[in-house]
């Protein structure tokens, strides 16, 4: 029982941030932008996350908190960046989605790396890394030990950091905002058709460019988890690479998901439980490398499904990878 | 129908431009191959301002693995004379595929005498290399086929780091409280395998109720996969964790939780400063001076090169004296002496494992298991009594 719960909570830490990656991505892809440069997102955030509260304890800084506060606007800043340079090569010059979001994908990559290695190599230690003060404000559970003492459902539900909750908050948010606001529904109208939205006095470029920023803006949120985390990350420092694949994955798991945020979350703890799960119930004639596919096989089959089944609530959105050419209406 | 025809004229230009340059890349490769091996007759020693070398580095320049060869080479440079920054070309990022093919020749091309490669899966692209090369020398670390071919320039080196991890071993033996100790491993071969048994053993030199929990990553450096690993070792009860992996995740991970890390290749207490209690490190500067000096002194470089704790070539980094056990330091000062006058072996009977393929290891009191003996690279294989794999 105890390996099942530690299994499930390993789950759920290796889920959230797939989940951030995921519900950014979906957002994104509501408004008809293919963006796949998740990966590359995730590494910006995640450098700039970590080398926003490094340099403030460099600067003699101490607050965990303020820290914490500079780690998140870093990661969502300069994720939103790498987003909007996607927004206007896509939106406004029209480029090609796919070609775009590959090249920041390898920029994102590049840029991360290139931070991470020079400031690591700079720093006495080797190291990029941060204090155990802020390193424990990203791993410490937020709830009282009271309650994360409490039988089996207390490691289960209460003993995580606080960006899982925050991801959780996020799914939810997103799954009311594009199902029962208004902006919401012309969001998805803008995906489905951006002619039509645009004849309804919608304004396509306004809600392309904001769902794409901060679309991506959530998705450095993933990179800045996979940076903090100790259990599934490299637990407050860089390392090289570290983002390593998770970014794919998550554009995999949008297409699992059904582009559903409700979806996400149990779609993004089957990914995360089946990256841990051979280190709690180890089969033994199964190699380690069938377990690391298993999410991409998934994925394909979900997406022969999907084109199988025509219904029409559980499609990707009419227009997406498509460019808004207003003119051509 | 203008366009076509010339379309086509220009692709056939294009195609015999290509078929010439081909030709005229075969000739130059034979013309130099016949030059150099006329020249090997003569081994003379190569002056150390006019030295070249190469080094090839798995992963990136600042992580731990890579970090200790530049390192190295920088020392042994300054040691014996060079200048480190125009004399040593480094490739960085170097897969063990055919970006590794890719690197020799780029080296080749940049004139260097010498070729280090630091990664396992390097190997058989020196293999390849070697041959058309004979005047320069191919130093492959871990390796062992370098030692065991009949080529006279290629080259295996290593350091005895299971005596390094026998030591770290009496830390964490020490340090348990649980009696388990957790290893995250990188891929089940015999240089693993070798490393976790004597850090077992040296554990259970001074602890003879610890047992040890080993998962693979199967990759060298992967710090998600090394995190969730530990998170596993650590939620089934593992309260000190050790690593052969390329990252600091485990030890950060093992900050999180409350519980003990021993490092490998770096110092990683600045990175988790209330869990690493110590690290076993190769000391590589040790073998590049060697191998640096050689050739500038003219000499053959041994086929093979292992270097022991008592030499210098691997040893232990600062302890973290805040948490290590009262009597670490004394307990590792004594097996350290007895593994340099040889009373204290390492794979020592009794001791009884299995390896992937059945086969036993059964060794009575007094026996021990003699560990690269037959060359630079471990050959270790088997499981012994008291670790446990688990997946």
């Amino acid at each position: 029982m105890n390996n099942l719960i530690n299994f499930l909570t390993a789950g759920i830490l290796a889920a959230a941030p797939l989940l951030f990656g995921v519900l950014g991505e979906t957002l994104t892809e509501k408004s008809g932008n293919m963006n796949l440069g998740v990966e590359g997102m995730m590494f910006m955030g995640g450098i700039a996350g970590i080398l926003g509260p490094y340099y403030y304890e460099k600067a003699g800084g101490t607050n965990p908190y303020v820290a914490l506060i500079i780690a998140m606007v870093c990661a969502l800043v300069c994720a939103g960046v790498g987003a909007l340079v996607f927004s206007v090569l896509t939106i406004t010059l029209r480029a090609n989605q796919n070609v775009t979001g590959l090249a920041l994908t390898m920029f994102g990559t590049g840029f991360g790396n290139y931070f991470g290695e020079a400031v690591g190599n700079a720093d006495p230690s080797g190291f990029l890394s941060v204090s155990t003060a802020v390193k424990g404000i990203f791993n410490n559970p937020i709830f009282p030990d009271s309650m994360v003492n409490i039988p089996y459902i207390g490691k289960l539900l209460f003993s995580h950091n606080f960006m899982v909750y925050l991801a959780i908050l996020l799914a939810i948010l997103l799954a009311w905002f594009l199902g029962r606001t208004r902006a919401g529904l012309s969001l998805r109208a803008v995906g489905e058709s951006p002619a039509t939205a645009d004849a309804a006095g919608i304004n396509v470029t306004k809600y392309k460019y904001l769902a794409t920023c901060i679309g991506g803006a959530m998705t450095g949120l993933g990179g800045l988890y996979l940076v903090m985390n100790a259990a599934s990350g490299v637990g407050g420092a860089w390392v090289y690479n570290c983002i390593d694949g998770y970014g794919w994955l998550a554009v995999a798991l949008v297409i699992f998901a059904v582009w559903s945020p409700k979806r996400a979350l149990w779609c993004s703890l089957i990914f995360g439980g089946l990256a841990c799960m051979r280190y709690y119930y180890p089969i033994s004639f199964i190699p380690a490398s069938i377990y690391d596919i298993v999410p991409y096989i998934v994925t394909a089959i979900v997406l022969v499904a999907v084109s199988l089944k025509h219904s029409r609530a559980n499609q990707p959105p009419e227009s997406l990878g498509l460019s808004y050419f207003r003119e051509e209406r | 129908m203008k366009k076509r025809i010339l379309a086509l004229l220009m692709a056939g230009a294009l195609a015999l431009g290509l078929t010439a340059c081909g030709g005229g890349d075969t000739s130059t490769d034979a013309d130099t191959t016949a030059d150099s091996s006329s020249d090997t007759a003569a081994t003379t020693g190569i002056a150390a301002d006019k030295l070249k070398v190469g080094l090839i580095l798995v992963g990136e320049a600042a992580d731990a693995y890579n970090k200790n060869h530049i390192d190295g080479m920088r020392e042994a440079c300054q040691k014996n004379g060079m200048d480190y920054d125009s004399q040593v070309v480094v490739k960085a990022n170097i897969t063990e595929d055919s970006t590794c093919a890719d690197a020799i020749n780029e080296l080749l091309d940049a004139g260097c005498n010498a070729i280090f490669a630091d990664s396992f899966g390097h190997e058989q692209y020196m293999e390849e290399a070697a041959p058309d090369h004979p005047d320069v020398q191919f130093c492959h670390a871990t390796g062992y086929q370098g030692a065991t071919d009949t080529l006279d320039n290629t080259h295996n080196y290593f350091a005895k780091i299971f005596e390094a991890r026998y030591l770290a071993g009496i830390a964490a033996g020490l340090k348990t409280e649980t009696n388990k100790l957790g290893y995250v491993a990188a891929k089940p071969f015999a240089e693993v395998i070798s490393g976790y048994t004597a850090f077992y053993l040296g554990a259970k030199s001074v602890n003879p109720d610890v047992t040890m929990l080993v998962n693979y990553t199967n990759e060298w450096s992967d710090a998600t996969k090394e995190a969730t690993n530990a998170q596993a070792l650590i939620d089934q009860g593992c309260d000190v964790i050790s690593q052969h992996s390329d990252t600091s995740a485990p030890a950060t991970t093992a900050q999180s939780n409350g519980v003990f890390a021993v490092g490998y290749n770096d110092d990683m207490i600045s990175v988790a400063p209330d869990a690493a209690l110590v690290s076993a490190r190769v000391n590589w500067g040790a073998y590049y001076e060697y191998a640096l000096k050689c050739l500038i002194d003219g000499e053959a470089i041994d086929q093979d090169w292992c270097g022991s704790y008592a030499e210098g070539a691997c040893y232990l980094s600062p302890f973290n004296d805040a948490i290590i056990a009262d009597g670490t330091k004394e307990a590792i000062e004594k097996a350290a002496a007895g593994l340099a006058d040889g009373s204290v072996q390492v794979f020592a009977g009794p001791l009884h494992g299995k390896d992937a393929d059945g086969n036993e290891l059964n060794l009575a009191e007094g026996e021990y298991y003699k560990e690269n003996e037959k060359g630079s690279s471990p050959t270790f294989t088997y499981i012994v009594d008291g670790v446990t794999v688990l997946s």
